[in-house]
Order: structure tokens, then sequence, then C-alpha cells
């Protein structure tokens, strides 16, 4: 038995850097997920699925997913338990919640996510991003920070194909723009180009604002199977169409190629697979714009534009409101930072609100949705496809 | 700042961002040996051979943990390289110089530049291994307290 899932509420807290706990932080995004639908109550959520990458890190918390179901007033009885898949925990956790359900192991799952990286020593995040790499390898040479690692892979990018650092500008311009409609972002300022040609070098060539910030936040989302969708929610459904995720290597020295990220291109190739649709008809999109370069390589590799041409597609304004496809139109990472668990239930939270007809900036009639997060060194891809119509 | 009391004086794992490299802690331990004498190797399967890298206890192919060591390149080319100057980790001091090598054909990895100002080093430019001794570690045995003795190693331009 097959069933269809769907989203039907989705919050997040305010992100940024918060006078605020682990804990405290899930609740706010709880808090702003049941208001999203008040038809949904605590007691109608019989699952909670928690993704988290620093829980232990930086707030010393395992056995997270009971903590926080105690702390949000849920009882589970399907499934409790949490996921870690770095910078793609959110979207990982998503797609387990959505397997339950598809198959009936599940009904109603919240899926929650969220990061409290700001510690009273600033040190302490960076040191522990020494082990989001091979900690043994590539985190002892230094290499975990992701700023160093996306340096090389621009580098390489304006080598092979003459992407320059005024497209990668173009970037952040646009996301930055897009995040001043997103309240619960971290930056809502708009930067122009010359702000973020002329900004601080961080690693040669990337400079301020082509990295996406450290920052405090949470997010949260609640899927259900169609039957009971529909009487948790008057507004459209949104059904996940198709998932796909992909690792082919972690370490540096297994990596073949920086610039062609072939588990985005299998991860992305089964999800427009299996939800039935092709790269061009995908209408919105929230993509892993953890630095600008990151962004143009996956317009390449998600099928949008042919390779070395991801430059020019922002620089056309293809992938802007008007454009081909409209990516991070709540701002992406840049723009709303990136608390690991949290991102891809932001980025669905987003793509849900479009495909309802409800988004602070409406891409005009959208159908497909897709989302898309890296994580570790390039190293593993997920993408998800949601669609206004089950099939 | 203070550190905090219960921790004064004391060495802890889950704070140390070098690997624990005895017989007691990983199965690989050779590597660091071999390091000590200046030798850069790894594992190769001898039922299958594969060779991988990191060296492994098992091999990922076949599953044999019938593994050989085996000698890699202490030599190779800058093919991409770049200078971090801000938010360096703490052990590491600024400007950190990160490069991608080809070490002879053999394998590329990202590996740290020492011994080297910033700008010297250009792509296309040879580096060497470089082995130097780092923080040895107080291993509690049941007779006593023994230190551990540690090495790890990076690149440094060959002039």
């Amino acid at each position: 038995m097959e069933r269809n899932v769907c989203l039907i509420a989705g919050g997040m807290s305010q992100w940024g850097v918060r006078e605020a706990s682990q804990r405290d932080l899930f609740q706010e995004a709880a808090k702003a997920c049941f208001e999203d639908n008040p038809a949904v109550r605590p007691t109608d959520v019989d699952g909670l699925i928690v993704a988290s990458a620093f829980t232990e890190r930086c707030s010393f918390q395992t056995h997270l997913a009971p903590l926080v179901a105690e702390q949000l007033g849920i009882r589970p009885r399907s499934v409790c338990a949490r996921v870690e898949l770095l910078c793609a925990s959110g979207s990982s956790a998503l797609i387990m919640a959505y397997g339950l359900i598809k198959s009936g192991a599940a009904d109603v799952v919240m899926v929650a996510g969220g990061e409290k990286l700001y510690m009273p020593q600033r040190w302490e995040v960076f040191y522990s991003e020494l082990g989001t790499a091979d900690r043994e390898w590539d985190g002892a040479q230094g290499l975990g920070l992701p700023p160093p690692i996306f340096a090389m892979v621009a580098k390489q990018h304006m080598k092979l194909y003459g992407t320059t650092e005024e497209q990668m500008a173009l970037v952040a311009v646009k996301n930055r723009r897009n995040g001043v409609n997103n309240p619960r972002g971290q930056f809502r300022q708009p930067i122009d180009l010359e702000t973020a040609l002329n900004a601080r070098p961080i690693v040669s060539p990337l400079k301020l604002y082509d990295c996406c910030p450290v920052t405090d936040g949470a997010a949260a989302v609640i899927l259900a199977c169609e039957e009971k969708a529909r009487d948790l929610t008057d507004r459209p459904l949104v059904y996940v169409r198709g998932t796909g995720q992909a690792t082919l290597h972690n370490m540096s020295a297994n990596q073949p190629n920086w610039t062609t990220w072939e588990a985005l291109r299998i991860a992305a190739q089964m999800a427009y697979k299996r939800a039935g649709v092709k790269p061009a008809d995908i209408d919105v999109a929230q993509t892993h714009d953890c630095f600008t370069i990151s962004e143009i390589i996956e317009y390449e590799d998600l099928g949008f534009c042919e390779k070395g041409e991801g430059g020019w597609f922002v620089q056309e304004g293809k992938s802007d409101f008007g454009g081909q496809v409209a990516v991070n139109t709540d701002g992406g990472l840049l723009s709303c930072g990136h608390p690991f668990g949290g991102t891809g239930l932001r980025q669905a939270i987003e793509i849900m609100k479009q495909l309802q007809g409800r988004a602070a900036r409406q891409v005009e009639g959208a159908r497909f949705g897709l989302t898309h997060n890296l994580s570790g060194p390039a190293a593993a891809h997920t993408v998800i496809i949601y669609g206004r119509d089950k099939s | 700042m203070t550190a905090l009391p219960i921790l004064e004086g004391r060495y802890a794992a889950s704070m140390d961002f070098y690997p624990q490299q005895s017989k007691e802690f990983t199965r690989i331990w050779p590597f660091y040996e071999h390091l000590k004498q200046g030798r850069f190797t790894t594992t190769r399967c001898r039922a299958c051979g594969r060779r991988s890298f990191p060296p492994r206890a098992i091999c990922s192919n076949c599953y044999s943990e019938d593994m050989e060591w085996v000698d890699l390149p202490t030599r190779g080319k800058v093919l991409v390289l770049t200078e971090e100057v801000q938010g360096v980790p703490l052990g590491f001091e600024a400007p950190l110089i990160h490069a991608l090598v080809d070490l002879q054909g053999e394998m590329t990895m990202f590996v740290r530049l020492v011994n080297c100002q910033p700008g010297e080093v250009r792509e296309g430019d040879e580096v060497r291994l470089v082995v130097f001794p780092i923080p040895e570690v107080p291993q509690e045995t049941r007779s006593g307290v023994i230190k551990q003795e540690r090495v790890y190693y990076a690149f440094e331009p060959v002039r």
C-alpha cells in the first residue's frame, strides 16, 4: 500500500544571532508551525523526527528527539528519532518521514530541525567544524571550515568555464534582494553589485557576501498522508512527488571532480524520475547556496542549464523572478543563514507556500518546486521535488 | 578567560583534532609508525588488489582483511591553492594555506602547506611531505599513565 504524502504546515523561529538555547529555538519553530495551520494540534502528530548536526558539540545533548518531543508537547507513537546529515539533516529527516508515511508506518509526522551555533567563545563552532570533513585526514590538515574548500571549487570553475567574480556576486545580490521579504531570515538588507564585489576577502576569490553566515535557528514542518491532510487543511494540497539522495565519496582524496558534482546529478535524476518531471518543469527551487559558486554549479548539475553556463544563467536573470526558474526566492542560505538541521525545512516551507500561492513574493502559477542540499565537502546531495498535483 | 577548573591540566580527546594513533585505539596504527620514518603509506588489499586512501583495516571492495602497506609518492604538484586569513580554526595559524595536490598522478588530495610565506607557492609548484611532532597523548593503563608520542604530516615547497 503506497500512500500520497502532503506537506500541511511549516514555520520557523527567528534566525540569526539569538539569545536563546537550542531547546528554545525548537519550541519557537514548532509554535510557528502550529500557528501556520491552526487545524493541527500537537495531539494530532503521531511521529517526530528531529534534525540536528551539532547538538552534541554545541549543546552537549544526545537523545535529542525525546527531549524535543517533551518540549513540544508531542507524544510520538510511530517514530521518534534524530537524523544527522550535516547541512542536509533537515531534508534527510523529511525524506525519512515521507517514507514512513508513504508506507503506512506513520500518519502525521512533525520534522523539526535546528542548531544553536553561537557559543560564549566564538572559536568553538569553528573548531567543531573540523569534524565536518573527514576529521582524521582532512580535518587534521586544517580543512573543515567550508570557505577554503569552496574557494578552490570557485577557482577551478573560473579556470575551466570562465565564470567571473561578478557572476558569483550576482547570486548574492539576487538572494539578498529576495531575503528582504523574509521576516524570519538573518539578513534583510539588500546589497548592490559594487558592495558585493568590494567586500572584504574571506578566502580568495570568495568575499564576505559570497558566504553564508553562522546562524542560530530552527524550523519545523508537518507531513501527513493524503487522507489526514484533507482533514487537517483547507489549503491546496502540496505533494512530495519524488526524492533522491546520493553520495559517492567523502574524503578529499576520493573526490574525482570538484566542479561537476556527480552525486548531485544522480540524486537529481532519481528525484526527477520518481516525480515524473523534467528540469524544465521546475518553476521554483531552493538550492544550497552556502556559497555563491555553489548555486552556480547547482544550476548546471540540476539540469537547468548546460555545464559551464551557470555564471551566464544568473547574469541573464534566468534564476530570478520572471526567469526560467526562480531560485532561492526566500533569500536562501545567503540571506536566511544556515542552522544546519533547519535549512532543508526552511526550503520546504518556502516551496509549500509558493505552491499554495501564499509566498511573500509569489512565482505566478508555480506547480512544481524543488529543494536541494549539499553536505560535507560537496560529497552528499539531497533533492526533493514537490508538486500541486499528486501525479 | 579561565578554563573550567574540572579540566585543569586534563587531556580531553573530544577536543583533540588530531587522531589517536596507537595500536590501542586504531587498527591502522602502522601508518603513523611509517610516518615517523618519513614514509607516506596506505593499504592495498592482497585479495583483490584495491588500493585505498585513507588506509583501512577492511577492504571496501571485497571485505577482505588481508591488507598490505604500500608507499605513496611523497612529492606532488600544486593544482589549486588558497590562503585562509579569516576564522582559522584553533590550533592552526593564519594564514592557513590549503592546496589541492596531485601526487604524481596516483592521487589528488587537500593538504596544508607549511614552511612558506603567503604568495610564495604558486600553481604548478612542486611540494613534498613534511612530518612533525604533535602533542603527545596521556593514555591511562593499568600500570599508570603512559605518554603516547605522535607525529602528523603536511607538505612544504621544494626549494
